[in-house]
């Protein structure tokens, strides 16, 4: 539905989850946010092979759900493809979900939930 | 006279590092590397040079993991010609481990500042920096700690004293400090090849000196040029200049006052060589700005003429005879290498081809 | 009487027809409104659907170049810069605003994408070497994530204008079958209730016309008999005044035959 200004008054920043490189390209470009101490929370998850995906998990609910201030999450469509459940489910207009390529992982729109969504509407 | 005896204690290392030096790759290696379709043909092509290291990589490896593992090459082998060194060869080839050292510590001590956990650092660490008492310095959990029972301890100490007190630590960028160490490291290698007396007089000294001589001026140009538009006040730039090379001090004077590209250009014109550089890459037509490091022919920067000069010093260090410079050299080169297989793979990787030539090659 | 969709509880009276009808009229009118703003959603929509399709080609692209500029920088450096990049990284640089968009009564947001220039986290980064490649990079960056940006506010107008699209399309599929068909019937109904109630009234009236005829027809025949006795007994009282002790008509008794 038509979201209330409440919804995203507050929401200026980016988050992101993504492979090393990914993270440190858009960091570089500015969107890294650290939350004043002691809470200190970051906006962006560096994820390689070892990291769990339950940890990955908790990182997408709190970008997603508990915090209020965040606009866009970008994820890596290979980290995507490891929780896709919780991506694929969550169909909230905020934070607005974008999945992203990463230099290892080419973008492959046929996995892109959106997209599904619109390839779907198109009868394709 | 002094080839007489350095081949007693340090003969052996100098003939394998000769050796070493033939198996760096060639221009047509390179030519071969840059037809190659995915990572997997690179890793063929690297077969006769790197062999072993590069078989344990799953197919199609990211280039990250690739270069990992050239890495892990040159450390085996560095570690191979430490094993064998005696003497002043030794405490020469400890030299060079420091410019690692002083990154690994650089990368700890930011770990440090921010309470990150550093023993997952320590995976990071380049394995050439890495000395004994480097696990220690993930004990101290503040910046006070770090300083006060563990830097002291490792072989930077000295090059934190006098210049970096525990406040600084806390206050200045870790980029600062990092090149501050890296400014006493400079300068204590330089006085430890001019200086030490089995050097004085020796082609080590010749050759190292002018080696390290571009490079103290190459940090000084680049720090300069770097730090327009930063909080970078000129007192603070000053002290990271090195206090010998070619431009010092008049260069390293009229640097340290620079307020734009042109200032640059007229401090670095005493050297006939970095006027060259600054001609080449059109940094002499002022208002180029930032942007113009890029915007020319042949799609060389400035940082890449550097790096090319840096080849074809380390090249010319092999017609010397008698000296461990050409450690140096061949491990300036080996990283070079190293880099330059990183761009080619890159390029393969994320089909950009048309900038795969950029590369540099002396062989 | 009732059909498929049933019809609304209502005594069908004529005051209820009446709202009924209006009723109707009203659906009507919301029917084709809403129809139209759907229309016009879905145009909307489809547009957006269409641009998505293309940003998110576009994306492809610029991450492609942006990561390669990621690779100049590692050449130049020569080394591993992410750890300290991530350390470093304190306010954020580039944000967001968002601002709404008005789409046929549906509010859209739009991400507008801004930087506060005055933060700065990765100033010196670089300084020693590869500082220019660098710089490079992250301007790189910053345009790739404007892309990016605009392809969010794509994708979070697809979202909300697809659950309002559904919304609407419920809607009016809901007063398409439901509403209008419902009301319709109980117009029939109301109709059929009130034609039956006229045709019992006719009946009725009829009954209570016939019945009457009947009663004036009695009454008038014996209106006709009491005239005919009221001469009859005019002419017996003339009889009477010939013969006074002339018998009661009314009598028991067989009157003996006038013989005229």
């Amino acid at each position: 539905m038509a979201a209330s200004a409440v919804a995203y008054k507050d929401r200026q920043f980016l988050a992101v989850i993504g492979d090393e490189d990914s993270v440190t390209g858009l960091l570089l470009a500015g969107i890294g946010h650290v939350t004043d101490p002691p809470a200190a929370q970051r906006n962006f998850l560096v994820v390689d092979a070892k990291t769990e995906t339950s940890t990955i998990e908790k990182a997408f609910e709190n970008f997603t759900q508990e915090r209020k201030d965040i606009a866009v999450l970008l994820i890596n469509q290979h980290i995507a493809e490891r929780i896709r459940h919780s991506v694929d489910s969550f169909a909230d207009a905020f934070p607005a979900v974008l999945e992203i390529p990463s230099k290892d992982h080419p973008y492959d729109p046929e996995k892109d939930s959106v997209l599904k969504r619109v390839r779907r509407l198109f009868g394709e | 006279m002094e080839g007489l005896f350095f081949n007693v204690s340090s003969g052996y290392v100098e003939g394998i590092v000769r050796g070493y030096r033939n198996s760096l790759l060639s221009g047509q290696n390179y030519n071969n590397l840059t037809q190659c379709e995915t990572i997997d043909d690179v890793k063929l092509q690297l077969a006769p040079a790197y062999g072993d290291f590069l078989a344990a990589l799953p197919p199609n490896p990211s280039t990250s993991a690739l270069a990992g593992k050239m890495t892990d090459k040159l450390v085996a082998e560095f570690r191979y010609l430490m094993a064998q060194a005696t003497g002043s060869t030794a405490r020469f080839l400890e030299f060079l481990t420091y410019g690692y050292m002083i990154d690994n510590i650089a990368l700890l001590i930011t770990g440090t500042l921010h309470e990150r956990d550093t023993r997952e650092l320590l995976e990071r660490c380049h394995p050439l920096g890495w000395f004994e008492t480097l696990p220690v310095l993930c004990v101290a959990t503040n910046i006070e700690e770090l300083y006060n029972s563990v830097l002291i301890e490792t072989p930077l100490a000295g090059y934190f004293k006098g210049s970096l007190s525990h406040q600084d630590l806390d206050e200045l960028n870790i980029e600062i400090v990092r090149n501050t160490l890296y400014k006493n490291y400079l300068e204590d290698f330089h006085d430890f090849v001019t200086t030490h007396p089995d050097f004085r007089g020796t082609p080590t000294q010749e050759v190292m000196s002018e080696i390290l001589q571009f490079e103290a001026d190459r940090r000084a140009i680049n720090i300069t040029l770097n730090s327009f538009g930063t909080e970078l006040s000129k007192q603070e730039r000053r002290k990271l200049y090195p206090e010998f090379g070619k431009l010092y001090p008049e260069g390293s004077l009229m640097l340290s006052r620079a307020d734009d590209i042109e200032a640059v250009t007229l401090a670095v014109s005493i050297s006939a060589d970095y006027k060259a550089f600054f001609d080449a890459v059109g940094l002499t037509q002022g208002g180029a700005g930032m942007g113009g490091m890029s915007g020319n022919s042949d799609g060389k920067s400035l940082e890449d003429l550097f790096y090319q000069k840096e080849m074809e010093m380390s090249k010319i260090v092999f017609t010397r005879q008698f000296t461990p410079a050409v450690v140096y050299a061949w491990m300036r080169l080996k990283e070079q290498e190293i880099r330059n297989v990183t761009w080619i793979a890159e390029c393969i990787a994320q089909n950009q081809k048309e900038r795969i030539g950029n590369f540099i090659s002396v062989f | 009487m009732s059909g498929a969709v049933g019809r609304e509880a209502v005594f069908p009276t004529r005051q209820s027809l009446g709202l009924m009808k209006s009723k109707l009229k009203g659906a009507e009118t919301g029917h084709s409104l809403l129809k139209r703003k759907s229309e016009a959603l879905t145009k909307r929509f489809r547009e957006i659907t269409r641009r998505i399709d293309e940003a998110k080609q576009k994306m492809g692209r610029v991450m492609q170049i942006a990561a390669f500029s990621l690779a100049e920088v590692s050449y130049a450096v020569g080394g591993d810069i992410g750890y300290q990049i991530q350390e470093s990284a304190k306010q954020a640089r580039f944000r967001v605003r968002a601002k709404q968009e008005n789409v046929s009564g549906v509010l859209l947001p739009h991400f507008e994408s801004y930087t506060e220039d005055s933060i700065n986290d990765f100033g010196l980064t670089g300084l020693g070497k590869g500082g220019q490649q660098v710089q490079r990079c992250r301007e790189t960056y910053a345009r790739a994530v404007e892309t990016l940006v605009e392809l969010a506010s794509l994708q979070t107008a697809f979202v909300i204008l697809d659950e309002v699209i559904k919304v609407v399309n419920r809607r009016v599929n809901a007063i398409e079958h439901v509403i209008i068909p419902r009301t319709e019937n109980t117009i029939k109904y109301i109709n059929s209730e009130l034609d039956e109630l006229d045709r019992e009234e006719f009946y009725r009236l009829k009954k209570v016309s016939g019945k009457k005829q009947r009663d004036v027809a009695a009454a008038d025949a014996e209106m006709e008999a009491a005239r005919e006795r009221q001469a009859a007994e005019q002419q017996s009282a003339l009889k009477l005044d010939e013969d006074p002790a002339a018998p009661d008509v009314l009598g028991e008794q067989e009157d003996t035959d006038v013989i005229f």
